[in-house]
């Protein structure tokens, strides 16, 4: 996103008609527009079993049996999975990977957009590859795919093969992590929830050892204590594993196998650092039903009764903001401060690095409007996805459909 | 009427209600949760369901037990607090007075009383599932009900020894009303409340009738 | 038979019990059974034990006492009695023929339907009692072994039936390319983001009856819903877990269920035609995890078809001819109320169509669920004696199809079907809307 600097911020509004491309292709699939906003794609069939992908209303020569997992790129390209002859690769802005496989799924893609990794099948084994390179070694069995900043690749996988319904071979601990395709040398009954720091190097997980006991793993070093229960671990900006744990009934925050947080929750999870100093939220539930967030294991005043689906700090980590549902409709808390959105949906915030400034889409009977700050500024949108704020936070960047008409425009806020 | 009656009332309604709030007290303190879905209307809605002779289709499957066991449950507490000597006992003691049933239909019901724990004993005797889930606890909190009918009603027609059968009468009915915060006989307190969490979860979240 | 003994009769086990038994030792077993009924449960657990009068009315709720002609063994409360009131009265110092009978009790012999507690005059929740039961077997690793299978799969895939990743994604495509021949333009939407719904189904769907995804997928197109599936892990919505007393396994499906839904930013989740998923979605799961009430919509078939008929989103070209009955899913008739709602469609779908009794939310169970036909094959045999009531009931009716909106009644009853040779054919609701509907796209203006 460092060259959001040589973004077009001066033209008002850019208009791509899509409406059109259903006339032009059998069906078109759903849209896709690059962070910039200058291009909008969508997989469309051609053909009975040809799919190309459409770009700004433009369609190479290369047709596919089938596309999918169509995703726009940090360089404002796409990427798809495609099929040809019943094999499957990616492709990156049009071009194909040199491996094929059986079937490939879950796109990763780093944030700065330098590498890209997914799973893949090759007669019935599985691996990971990234950046065009498939893992040197493949497993029977693979799950919790993971990617990190820096593209270190990560997965649970089978390192003992089971018979079917072999519950007794299962106790002894069937799966072990795979970094860069080479495991661990423990193995677990369970491991979920696989987590890099940000440099890439060490990784954290939590793991199940036996029917009852939860803990976390960090490099292949067990945790000395157990629990009832575990959730999915974070490394603290100076490298400390930071995971919520349940203990004597309490869900708690633990650091390196030691309490962090003095208060048991009745539920904590999701932990965030924030970006800019050593502050730690987490989503937590207070007492039963009612959801929180708590920050330095001191609870917002503020609850609400359905869910918080997710927290986010501002770069400066000025500005933490909740997306979440009270009674039965979304909304955002912004440092504590309930929105009055009332939305049938809310998507994912855009915060303005100094933290001033909070954009967001949201969806009110089947219309799409851009909130900021709380207020709405544009609306009746058939589609919109998350806005972009200018470098210098005087313009706002919004991308939607209305009425068939793709339209990029950029508003002074 | 001497001060054990009043003691062993007193450890009756005592011992009910601290075991009322020690219930609450844990609820609270271990299963809050539960509390989110209990509702007053629905808890009402599946008490008065419950509470409407032969509503419930369970009870409508066993009438026989099922109204003898209403009919016993009513009497219960309709006798001996409407019976003519109880009553001037009570006006003796607090000058407080109310109407009094009349003393012969008062006989006849105690009669049923008797009958309907007799019933219990040969219910327990000779139904297979219920003679499966009886232990002898059971056939001792029947006796420790019966004994205060049969003896009140001994005392009533003064057959024999009636001295010391008004005094059986007294001491067993004391014994029953200390008994009964300490045995199964709170079903009194807990029985509304397990009805109630039970028609909340039904009302409340299921949207169904639980009778 | 009276006082505290427990009656022995030869039944079935399998590896993973035995094996289990085998390890354990006096100690774990009483740390673990006075851990789970002191610590893990309260007032609640105190006050149906000390309010049960033994009055034995719960017995003629249970179709397992019904089938086994009365048998004493089989009340409701006699399942406690030989259970939980052992297990309290011994302070847990149980042997491992008492544990032996109690995994059979609790694990085959109690549907968890919940009917007794409508019997019950107090209300008294003995299919609590029953999971209490299994959390203790849960702990002490000797829970029967095809439903620890699907607990392992659960924790391990996310889904019942050890389905891959790559299994299940190619599984919507491959459905996708055959629902074409119905519609020429049908998709399954897999992680489209931001729809109105996430349809979900469980892990038996894809693995064996990927012919219930097309047929979901095609009464969608025509519909014209705005739906998706999702593409990685949370899109089974069963939860065995939840039947096995294995409350973290549990809260973990349901967590990352409702994750899929949140990070789809869908506005409700439809479920295909499944009881027990609906229980752990609608009814459980959520509770695990501090949610109060599931923190999203989550609608079942039978809500959903009722919604798309009388919205004239689907319309009924024929109706269904043959003698039908219907079956009343415990988890969405006593768990939700949905019984008015099955009726009203098969009425709108089905010409002739017969009352079975009793019904609604007295319906006699399947017999399979609560994880009963999960425990697999050795038990099946008396799962078959175990029902004969509903075969009763169910041959009573005279129709020719029975219409059952649960996978697990699917499976428990044309199981007593074969058994009772009953020349019956099961349907779900689906199957029945699929066979009767318009096959062409809903246009609001129309």
């Amino acid at each position: 996103m460092e060259k959001k600097q040589s973004w077009d911020w001066n033209t008002d509004l850019k208009e791509i008609p899509v409406g059109e491309w259903k006339a032009r292709f059998n069906w078109v699939e759903e849209l896709n527009i690059s962070p910039d906003g200058e291009n909008i794609a969508s997989v469309v069939n051609v053909d009975e079993a040809a799919f190309k992908i459409c770009v700004n209303g433009h369609v190479g020569d290369t047709e596919y049996e089938k596309i999918w997992s169509l995703k726009s790129l940090p360089d404002n390209g796409f990427a798809a999975f495609v099929c040809a002859d019943e094999e499957w690769t990616l492709i990156v802005n049009g071009q194909e990977w040199s491996s094929w496989f059986d079937f490939i799924w879950d796109l990763h893609i780093t944030p700065d957009g330098k590498h890209m990794g997914f799973a893949f099948q090759k007669e019935g084994e599985y691996g990971m590859a990234i950046d065009g390179l498939p893992w040197n070694r493949v497993y029977s069995n693979m799950a919790g795919m993971t990617l990190s900043n820096t593209g270190t690749s990560a997965a649970v996988v089978q390192v003992v093969p089971m018979k079917a319904a072999d519950v007794d071979g299962f106790k002894q601990g069937l799966f072990s992590v795979a970094v860069n395709g080479n495991t661990f040398h423990n193995t677990f009954l369970n491991i979920w929830d696989i987590s890099f720091d940000r440099a890439g190097q060490n990784l954290a997980a939590g793991i199940r050892l036996d029917r009852e006991a939860y803990t976390i793993v960090k490099n292949d070093v067990i945790w000395d204590r157990k629990f009832q229960g575990v959730w999915k671990p974070i490394f603290s900006n100076s490298g400390n594993v930071l995971a919520p744990v349940r203990d004597a009934g309490k869900w708690k925050l633990f650091m390196d196998n030691e309490p962090f947080w003095k208060k048991g929750y009745d539920q904590l999870w999701k932990i965030t650092p924030s970006p800019a100093n050593n502050d730690v939220a987490t989503i937590v539930a207070n007492h039963f039903g009612k959801w929180s967030v708590a920050v330095n294991d001191k609870v917002w005043k503020m609850t609400c009764d359905t869910m918080i689906s997710d927290i986010l700090y501002s770069d400066n980590g000025s500005c933490l903001v909740a997306v979440l549902k009270d009674k039965g409709l979304w909304n955002l808390a912004v440092n504590q401060t309930p929105w009055n959105l009332s939305a049938d949906k809310v998507f994912t915030p855009c915060i303005s690095p100094d933290g001033y400034l909070v954009a967001v889409v949201v969806e009110k009977k089947g219309k799409f409007h851009l909130v900021v700050n709380n207020k709405i500024i544009a609306g009746n949108y058939d589609l919109m996805t998350t806005p972009v704020f200018s470098p210098d936070q005087s313009k706002i960047l919004i991308k939607g459909v209305e009425k068939g008409v793709y339209k990029r425009r950029v508003i002074s806020i | 009427m001497g001060p054990m009656v009043w003691i062993s009332a007193l450890i009756c309604i005592f011992g009910l209600l601290v075991k009322f709030i020690l219930i609450i007290k844990e609820v609270y303190e271990k299963e809050r949760y539960l509390l989110s879905y209990i509702t007053v209307r629905h808890s009402l809605r599946s008490i008065i369901a419950w509470l409407i002779p032969f509503y419930p289709r369970s009870t409508r499957m066993r009438p026989v037990y099922y109204g003898i066991s209403y009919l016993f449950h009513v009497l219960l507490f309709l006798l001996p607090v409407f019976l003519m000597s109880h009553i001037v006992l009570i006006n003796e003691s607090f000058n407080l007075s109310w109407p009094a049933m009349n003393d012969t239909a008062a006989d006849i019901l105690t009669i049923g009383v008797i009958f309907a724990l007799v019933f219990f004993v040969l219910r327990r005797r000779f139904i297979p599932d219920v003679r499966f889930l009886t232990s002898f606890m059971d056939y001792i909190l029947i006796l420790m009900v019966l004994l205060p009918f049969v003896t009140g009603f001994l005392a009533y027609h003064q057959v024999i020894l009636y001295k010391w059968i008004v005094i059986a009468h007294v001491l067993s009915g004391e014994v029953l009303l200390i008994v009964i915060p300490f045995s199964r006989f709170s079903h009194m307190i807990t029985a509304p409340l397990t009805r109630a969490y039970t028609g909340s979860e039904f009302g409340n979240i299921r949207h169904a009738r639980d009778w | 038979m009276s006082g505290n003994e427990t009656i022995s009769i030869e039944k079935s086990t399998d590896d993973a019990v035995e094996n289990g038994l085998s390890r354990l030792t006096p100690q774990r077993v009483s740390h673990v059974i006075n851990q789970v009924l002191h610590q893990e449960t309260g007032a609640r657990f105190k006050a149906y034990v000390d309010t049960c009068m033994r009055c034995g009315l719960c017995s003629d709720a249970c179709s397992y006492f019904l089938s086994n002609d009365r048998d004493p063994s089989f009340s409701p409360a006699a399942k406690v009695k030989q259970t939980i009131w052992e297990m309290l009265a011994k302070k847990g110092k149980v042997s491992k023929d008492f544990l032996r009978r109690a995994v059979h009790i609790a694990h085959l012999e109690c549907n968890v339907c919940r009917r007794c507690s409508m019997y019950c005059p107090f209300g008294i929740d003995i299919a609590y009692m029953m999971l209490l039961v299994r959390r203790i077997c849960h702990k002490l690793e000797i829970t029967p072994q095809y439903i620890q299978d699907t607990v392992n799969s659960h924790s391990v895939t996310m889904n019942q039936m050890w389905v891959k990743e790559d299994e299940w994604i190619d599984t919507l495509q491959w459905q996708e390319e055959d629902g074409r021949e119905e519609f020429e333009d049908l998709r399954i939407p897999l992680d489209k983001q931001g729809v109105d719904i996430m349809y979900s189904v469980i892990a038996p769907e894809p693995k064996f009856q990927a012919g219930l995804i097309y047929q979901a997928a095609v009464i969608m197109h025509a519909a014209g819903m705005n739906w998706t599936m999702p593409a990685s892990p949370g899109w089974d919505n069963s939860n065995m877990a939840m039947f096995t007393g294995d409350n973290e396994i549990s809260g973990r499906i349901a967590r990352t269920f409702f994750e899929s839904a949140a990070r789809l930013n869908v506005k409700r989740i439809v479920m295909g035609e499944c009881g027990h998923a609906f229980r752990s979605t609608y009814d459980v799961g959520n509770r695990a995890l501090s949610w109060a009430m599931p923190p999203f919509e989550v609608v079942h078939a039978i809500e959903f078809y009722h919604e798309l008929l009388t919205a004239g989103r689907i319309s009924i070209k024929k109706k269904f001819t043959k003698r039908v009955t219907l079956h009343d899913p415990c988890n969405v008739s006593r768990g939700r109320g949905l019984h008015n709602m099955a009726r009203k469609i098969v009425n709108m779908t089905c010409s002739n169509f017969t009352e079975m009794t009793p019904n609604k939310e007295h319906n006699l169970c399947c017999g399979a669920g609560g994880g009963v036909v999960n425990c697999g094959p050795p038990y099946k045999k008396e799962r078959m004696v175990n029902n004969r009531v509903k075969a009763e009931q169910l041959a009573a009716t005279g129709a020719e199809v029975l219409i059952a909106p649960c996978h697990n009644c699917h499976s428990g009853l044309e199981d007593i079907i074969h058994h009772y040779k009953l020349n019956m054919e099961v349907k779900f609701l689906g199957d029945i809307l699929f066979e009767t509907m318009e096959k062409k796209i809903y246009r609001p203006e129309e």
